[in-house]
């Protein structure tokens, strides 16, 4: 493996011999002959055998030390390891030891190969218990040594410095370059006595940079119009008008997705699909569109739920919280382990994605190399522990719906309006001629009234209720599920209740019952009665009830069932279902009525099996008999009769008459019938965080079940201007101030360019656009800024782009501009013999060679160049990989990548990717050369070619060279593709399509070729 | 120290890397030049599956692991343990309700096969295996086998990746990666399965390595075709050819235009490649140039193991033409047992019919490709290992199932360097626990690179800021199975 070097970040880091206070300060223990025989036959030869191979000094010459502890000294065992001392001298039960070789730790047996036989770890026991008595050499190599991070001192490493804005250096040759950026690389190039190449052709500048912004090849009118603008500045149009366009998102959102792990299903067990996690995808893409600054960009992701509640946009933004792997069974034992990785996915994005700090290794033990601490883990990862995987309906267009629902008001009011006119103004008329003229000559000599339903509730079910005292199931049925009907009369002196179950074709075999065959069964029946009037302090009254009557009675689930003491047997039907039923329960006792009014709570207990799906209650006050009668409206009409000869209150009065006025039904209809048009809130799936989570706390060696202190927020030490400047973003609990969200702590602390992490998230996403325009980064590894990744091969460029970007609003297409209009950027990419020899990795930018396009642009390229590209921008993901669709809206399943994708080294969107691999192996040519997708493209692409109608094969062959190649060819290379084209006719014999075929086979090649995709 | 040239940080070895390997003076970088000189490390450079030398003599060049997917139960296939038939329906000591993802019974279960012993080393074997059984001293058993996970993904992630979560390269992408392959005109890596094993391809993932390591996949459902493998039918081979020529001409011409790069040499040859392959896989593929005899011995035609057979035979075809690294994903369950085709081998609900059905479908060809690569003279060359993602429980669930159980099973390795016959660790009495020179995955992997000639701590890719290995942080090789 590569050596590592030994950075500078090694000099923070200072190895301190620990001196644990019980470390032998008194004199040695006097050993008595006997403990010394008993160290030597039973303890030393089992530490020899079973423990010295990682335990030793001889374990750590070899680097195959374990967890720091050295038993093959007193002081190594006194010491312990990382995980503390190994005893305490004379309490075997509490020496950790002890409970690693009893295999009482998880995960930690020891020894890992087989638990010890119980007679030695016995040994063990009694040997703590006597002193540990131990007549070995104390071993100068094997006392325990302990990193200590020196924070202070880690500030120096150059990443996490203050950001200045060097000053641009003075260059000797005054005809190369123009910009800034130039002048910083110019003055390196010099300094090594190198020239850089001159600029390439316009026509390979204009092919270089609409791919580097856009993703796909300048179109034939493009190259027409840019070849023929002259002016000065065309070059800057060019650059203007690609950052304008849409494509810019989709190529440079594809590129951060690749950062932040982004795909749309969970991975694990059964890589479930998260319909709503694209919403993240479009987020980006038109967040980079509108320019949005880059630490707004960064914070809207790390808190945009909190900055922005239960909007659209903080929400999908938010998704970059929960776009990695996740689960999707959890069980007790895995609970744990499974939040305290996704806890670690979050951190290790934030911290590779956004810092480039590999914060990944600081989840079991401070940082190795670089100054982090566990510390600053945990207090990251306590900034997340209110961040669970959430799909939430979310309105894309609440202002939208609210413009809506203005209208939708305004249209109601004349219609509320013309209710409450009628209402004043004729209908207590109406009631007067009503009880004059019609009243004395109705009749109904039903002696049931139905109630007024105050409420219908279920235990389980969903319950509606109408005017007229209906009851109906609306939803949700279960077994033994318990109905509660509250209802209200003014009536006193009710001595009977009844029960009518209906039937209905909406009810399963037509009811009345919710079973399948249309049963139920009435397991208990209870009624209480309180007065209306809170005033009257009188407790509930439970009513005594007997079975007075019923239509049919099931054999063995006979009517009276329902009120005898057992809930477990009951009414029913069976086989008389699919009809209306009635019972009666008679008050057993005197009328019930309160003064003022009387609220009756009935509850129906269904036991066994379902419940009644249509039913109404109803009341009499009549004689002790109460009758059977069918149930019809026109009880309320009786109901009506009782309460005007009781001169109940007008205002009740009239509430009932209105219901017989036809004229009042009319305007009421006219206001339901609108209520009906009322505009909902289109909700739309978002893949997003919601609170939920519990406290986080410090694992030892990142263990689960070694749990120690609470974490609370806190953030990267190092960066951080002063000791204690956490204060500055996590601010102390003040009942004055609305509490502060610790993501938008963390949001706060990331982005703040003068006291936290600011100057190193610029860095990196300044290196992050060099990397894209120039296939390597300033910083060659884009995701570790630590000592473990690799220098700056131009620090004060990177500073000085880094300051510009803060200083101009932390705005990305600026920051585009710096760099492309540079003459580094413009320079061809040929041979540059003298670099080649002095620079042979071209750190120093004397050329900018050729770059094999991603996975993504290839397809869009091919697709493109068949004329099969789909323009539609945003929405759902694609799942046929053969669409026309821009390859950053395929659809990403982790278990099942896209393997055109995947072999041109697309990632697994897994962890952070800052560079993508770029490998070649035969499973890509032959995809290139035998998949139908490319041969069919290819057909497609000769069509477009037709369609101009060229004459003859040269002018096919120029065609195809700027359509596929963004160039015209050279005389030798007509010549080269006509030979081929007669020679592929030739082959194809007296095929009456044979030129179309050979024709063909050229476009074809033209895509196999490396010229397609390596650009200039 | 293991030397790789892939490892360098932009996945490509720098120029500078490659001019000192390749002795090529700057003048001189003319591609034809770079193309001359395909041997050593210049090959290397153009193709990341160029064969790599081993850090020592290896003891195998190959290796078929045939995944029990669901998770064979030890007590009754290779870990007889006469307590449970003597305490069946008694309370298990020990029982741990965290053991399993269900729940289980927390009472002993006696496996309902019959047992007998086998071979020189008497090694018992229960009656689901008439085949295997016969080959017991081929085998050295690990009955010791633990891991952290108790689900199907995340242990099958584990046993092939050495860790819980997705993202990290599986043994096969580590392997190609350390040795590149023989057969340049055939992958090095290949991946069997019928349906796809519950976590897909997380499970045979190149991870964080290059993208030259990835797995190519045969699904027996799609008859294990490699896509892409066929010329268009309205291209004729000479056309093909014809074609072919020409791109690597404009290709060269390309690159002469251009500063040396070594991605466009390797994408020259790769079309070449590309082109042998067409002819050499399918003819790897091609089980019809078998004997009826071989197709017999193993299986073919068996409806109930006919697939299984297919990828035995397949795979040895593979190995024999030097591949690197099979994999099969294998076992399919009866109605009504528990398991879902996906983890066939799963019996929670009842674990002698499950075990039954998925023991007739493995069987047979399992035992025919140790019998069929030792009568080649190829076993000693090619490490087989026959095992799930983790075992199941002594104590029932339900009445006959057996429930998921991490912290005990037994993997077999066969041929190249095992010492066959032999028995490594133990389990409890009531076969629930490793007890005995418990083994972890990492020590696993261990032991198969160190059989292949490569020390574990040495084969490391640099990811995330420090170097990874597939052993990650632990792993001992096990001497004792060693031959």
């Amino acid at each position: 493996m590569k050596p590592r070097p030994l950075h500078a970040a090694l000099a923070v880091i200072i190895l301190v011999p620990s001196q644990p206070a019980s470390l032998r300060a008194e004199e040695p223990v006097q050993l008595s002959p006997e403990h010394t025989a008993f160290f030597e036959s039973k303890i030393r030869p089992v530490l020899a055998e079973q423990c010295y191979s990682c335990h030793s000094a001889e374990a750590e010459a070899k680097g195959k030390l374990k967890a720091g502890l050295f038993v093959d000294s007193p002081q190594g065992l006194l010491a312990g390891g990382e995980t503390g001392p190994a005893f305490v001298t004379g309490k075997p039960e509490e020496s950790l030891l002890i409970k690693l070789i009893r295999h009482q730790v998880k995960d930690a047996e020891m020894p890992p190969k087989g638990k010890l036989p119980d007679s030695v770890i016995a040994d063990f026991a009694k040997w703590i218990e006597l002193g540990a008595p131990d007549p070995r050499p104390a071993l100068a190599t094997s006392a325990k040594t302990k990193r200590v991070i020196d924070v202070a001192a880690g500030k120096d490493w150059w990443a996490f410095k203050p950001l200045t804005l060097p000053a641009v250096p003075a260059v000797a040759n005054p005809t190369w370059g123009s910009t800034p950026v130039d002048a910083f690389i110019l003055a390196k190039l010099e300094t090594a006595g190198l020239t850089p190449n001159p600029l390439a052709s316009r026509e390979k500048l204009l092919r270089r940079v609409t791919f580097d912004l856009t993703g796909l090849a300048p179109t034939s009118e493009e190259r027409t119009a840019f070849l023929k603008d002259e002016s000065p500045d065309a070059y800057a149009k060019l650059i203007d008008r690609l950052l304008g366009s849409t494509a810019y998102g989709e190529r440079w959102g594809r590129h951060w997705l690749d950062v932040v792990r982004f795909a749309e299903s969970a991975g694990y067990e059964f890589d479930n699909f998260r319909p709503g996690a694209y919403h993240y995808r479009d987020w980006v893409i038109k967040a980079l569109n509108d320019d949005m600054p880059y630490d707004a960009f960064v914070s809207m992701q790390v808190a945009g739920d909190q900055l922005k509640p239960n909007s659209y946009e903080g929400a999908s933004a938010a998704g970059f919280l929960v776009a990695g792997p996740y689960p999707g069974q959890i069980t007790a034992k895995t609970e744990e382990k499974i939040r305290y990785d996704q806890l670690d996915d979050m951190v290790s994005t934030i911290g590779s994605g956004l810092l480039g700090l590999t914060m990944a290794c600081v989840r079991c033990h401070d940082h190795k190399f670089d100054p982090l601490l566990q510390r600053d883990y945990y207090g990251i990862a306590a900034a997340l522990a209110n961040t669970v995987h959430a799909s939430s309906m979310i309105e894309i267009d609440p202002a939208e719906t609210q413009r809506k629902l203005e209208a939708y008001n305004q249209a109601l009011a004349p219609l509320l309006e013309a209710v409450k006119k009628f209402e004043t103004e004729e209908l207590p008329k109406r009631f007067e001629d009503w009880r004059r003229d019609q009243l004395p000559h109705l009749k109904s000599d039903t002696p049931w009234q139905t109630f007024g339903i105050q409420s219908a509730t279920a235990q389980h079910a969903a319950l509606t209720s109408d005017r007229n005292g209906l009851v109906l199931y609306a939803g949700n049925k279960t077994n033994d599920d318990t109905y509660t009907i509250r209802v209200v009369t003014h009536q006193k002196g009710v001595r009977a209740f009844r029960l009518d179950a209906l039937s209905d074709p909406s009810l399963p075999s037509k009811g009345p019952g919710l079973s399948d065959n249309g049963n139920f069964v009435l397991g208990d029946v209870k009624i209480t009665a309180k007065p209306v009037d809170a005033n009257l302090k009188i407790e509930p009254v439970p009513l005594k009830l007997k079975a007075s009557k019923a239509s049919f009675g099931q054999s063995g689930y006979e009517f009276e069932k329902s009120v005898d003491a057992d809930p477990g047997t009951g009414w029913g039907v069976a086989p008389e279902m699919g009809k209306d039923h009635v019972a009666v329960f008679a008050i057993d006792g005197a009328g019930v009525g309160f003064e003022g009014g009387t609220e009756f709570e009935i509850q129906l207990r269904f036991s066994g099996f379902f419940g009644l799906g249509r039913f109404r209650l109803a009341f009499s006050n009549g004689g002790d008999e109460a009758r059977l009668g069918d149930a019809q409206d026109m009880q309320n009409l009786r109901e009506l009769q009782v309460l005007t000869e009781a001169s109940a209150s007008p205002a009740g009065l009239l509430r009932w008459f209105s219901h017989f006025d036809e004229q009042m039904q009319k305007l009421s209809a006219a206001v339901t019938d609108h209520g009906k048009s009322k505009p909902q809130p289109t909700l739309t799936e978002v893949y997003t965080t919601t609170n939920g989570g519990q406290d986080v706390f410090f694992l030892r060696r990142g263990e689960v079940d070694r749990k120690e202190g609470k974490a609370s927020p806190n953030f990267v030490q190092v960066l951080m201007r002063s000791g204690d400047a956490e204060k500055k973003w996590v601010p102390p609990p003040d009942a004055a101030q609305p509490a502060v969200h610790p993501r938008t702590s963390l949001a706060n602390w990331i982005t703040d360019a003068d006291a936290g992490a600011g100057p190193l998230l610029a860095r990196v996403m300044v290196n992050r656009l060099w990397r894209q325009h120039f296939g390597q980064g300033l910083v060659s590894s884009s995701n570790d800024f630590g000592s473990q990744g690799e220098r700056p091969t131009h620090p004060e460029l990177l500073d000085w782009l880094a300051s510009e970007f803060v200083k101009g609003g932390w705005r990305l297409k600026p920051l585009h501009r710096l760099i492309l209009l540079s003459s580094v950027y413009k320079q061809s990419g040929e041979i540059n013999a003298a670099a080649a020899g002095r620079d042979p990795d071209n750190h120093l930018w004397a050329r900018r060679p050729a770059r094999r396009l991603e996975a993504e642009a290839i397809r869009d390229a091919l697709l493109q160049l068949g004329g099969k590209l789909d323009a539609k921008i945003y929405g759902p993901s694609e799942s046929n990989n053969e669409s026309g669709r821009r390859s950053v809206y395929l659809r990403v399943k982790r278990s099942e990548l896209v393997p055109f994708m995947t072999m041109f080294d697309a990632p697994e969107p897994n962890q952070s990717v800052g560079d993508r691999g770029n490998t070649t192996v035969p499973t890509q040519a032959l995809a290139v050369m035998n998949s139908a997708f490319v041969q069919d493209l290819a057909a497609e692409f000769l069509k477009r070619i037709m369609a101009t109608e060229p004459a003859g094969n040269e002018a096919v062959i120029s065609k195809a060279y700027e359509l596929a190649l963004g160039r015209l060819p050279e005389p030798q290379e007509i010549q080269r593709m006509s030979a081929f084209i007669d020679q592929q006719r030739q082959l194809l014999g007296e095929k009456p399509d044979a030129r179309n075929q050979a024709l063909h086979a050229f476009c074809h090649a033209l895509l196999c070729l490396n010229e397609f995709i390596y650009i200039d | 120290m293991f030397h790789h040239p892939a490892s360098h940080q932009s996945l490509l070895p720098s120029r500078r890397q490659f001019l000192q390997r390749t002795g090529l003076g700057f003048g001189s970088l003319a591609l034809a030049s770079i193309l001359q000189k395909q041997a050593g490390a210049a090959q290397a450079q153009l193709n990341p599956m160029a064969l790599r030398p081993p850090g020592f003599a290896p003891r195998a060049k190959s290796v078929i692991w045939l995944f029990m997917t669901g998770a064979p139960s030890q007590v009754d296939t290779w870990d007889y343990k006469p307590e449970l038939q003597k305490r069946h329906g008694e309370p298990l000591p020990g029982s741990d309700a965290k053991t399993g993802f269900f729940t289980t019974s927390g009472k002993i279960l006696k496996s309902p096969f019959d047992w007998k012993q086998y071979g020189e080393s008497g090694t018992w074997v229960s009656s689901i295996f008439p085949h295997l059984s016969q080959h017991v001293d081929k085998m050295a058993f690990i009955h010791s086998m633990f891991l952290k996970a108790n689900n199907h993904a995340p242990a099958s992630m584990e046993l092939m990746c050495g860790v819980t979560q997705p993202g990290h390269p599986s043994a096969g992408a580590w392997l190609t990666y350390g040795l590149g392959t023989e057969n340049q005109n055939l992958p090095a890596f290949v991946v069997m399965h019928e349906r796809r094993p519950r976590g897909d391809d997380q499970i045979w993932s190149a991870g964080f390595l290059p993208k030259s390591y990835q797995a190519l996949t045969l699904d027996a459902r799609r008859n294990g075709v490699i896509d892409n493998l066929v010329r268009p039918g309205i291209q004729s081979p000479s056309q093909q050819r014809a074609t072919l020529d020409l791109i690597k001409e404009m290709n060269q011409q390309h690159a002469q235009n251009r500063t040396p790069q070594t991605d466009l040499a390797a994408r020259i040859n790769s079309f070449e490649l590309a082109f042998r392959m067409q002819t050499a896989a399918p003819e790897a593929l091609d089980l019809n140039q078998e004997t009826d005899a071989t197709k017999q011995l193993y299986g073919l035609d068996n409806k109930k193991c006919e697939v299984f057979a297919r990828q035995c035979l397949t795979a040895r075809r593979l190995v024999e033409r030097g591949v690197r690294f099979v994999q099969i994903f294998a076992g399919k369950n009866a109605d009504g047992d528990g398991a879902v085709d996906d983890v066939p081998w799963d019996g929670h609900n009842n674990i002698k019919t499950n075990h039954e059905a998925c023991g007739a479908a493995t069987d047979q060809p399992a035992a025919a490709l140790l019998a069929d690569l030792a009568a080649r003279g190829l076993l000693d060359e090619t490490l087989v290992i026959w095992g799930g993602e983790f075992g199941r429980t002594s104590d029932s669930q339900g009445s006959e199932g057996r429930d998921h159980n991490p912290n005990g099973f037994t993997i077999w390795m066969a041929g190249g360097g095992v010492k066959g016959g032999t028995h490594y660790g133990a389990t409890d009495e009531f076969g629930y626990k490793a007890v005995e020179n418990r083994v972890h995955v990492n020590d696993l992997h261990a032991t198969m690179l160190h059989l292949l000639g490569i020390d574990h701590e040495t084969l490391t890719f640099p990811h995330n800021g420090r170097d990874y290995r597939l052993t990650d942080l632990g792993g001992h090789v096990i001497p004792e199975i060693l031959a």
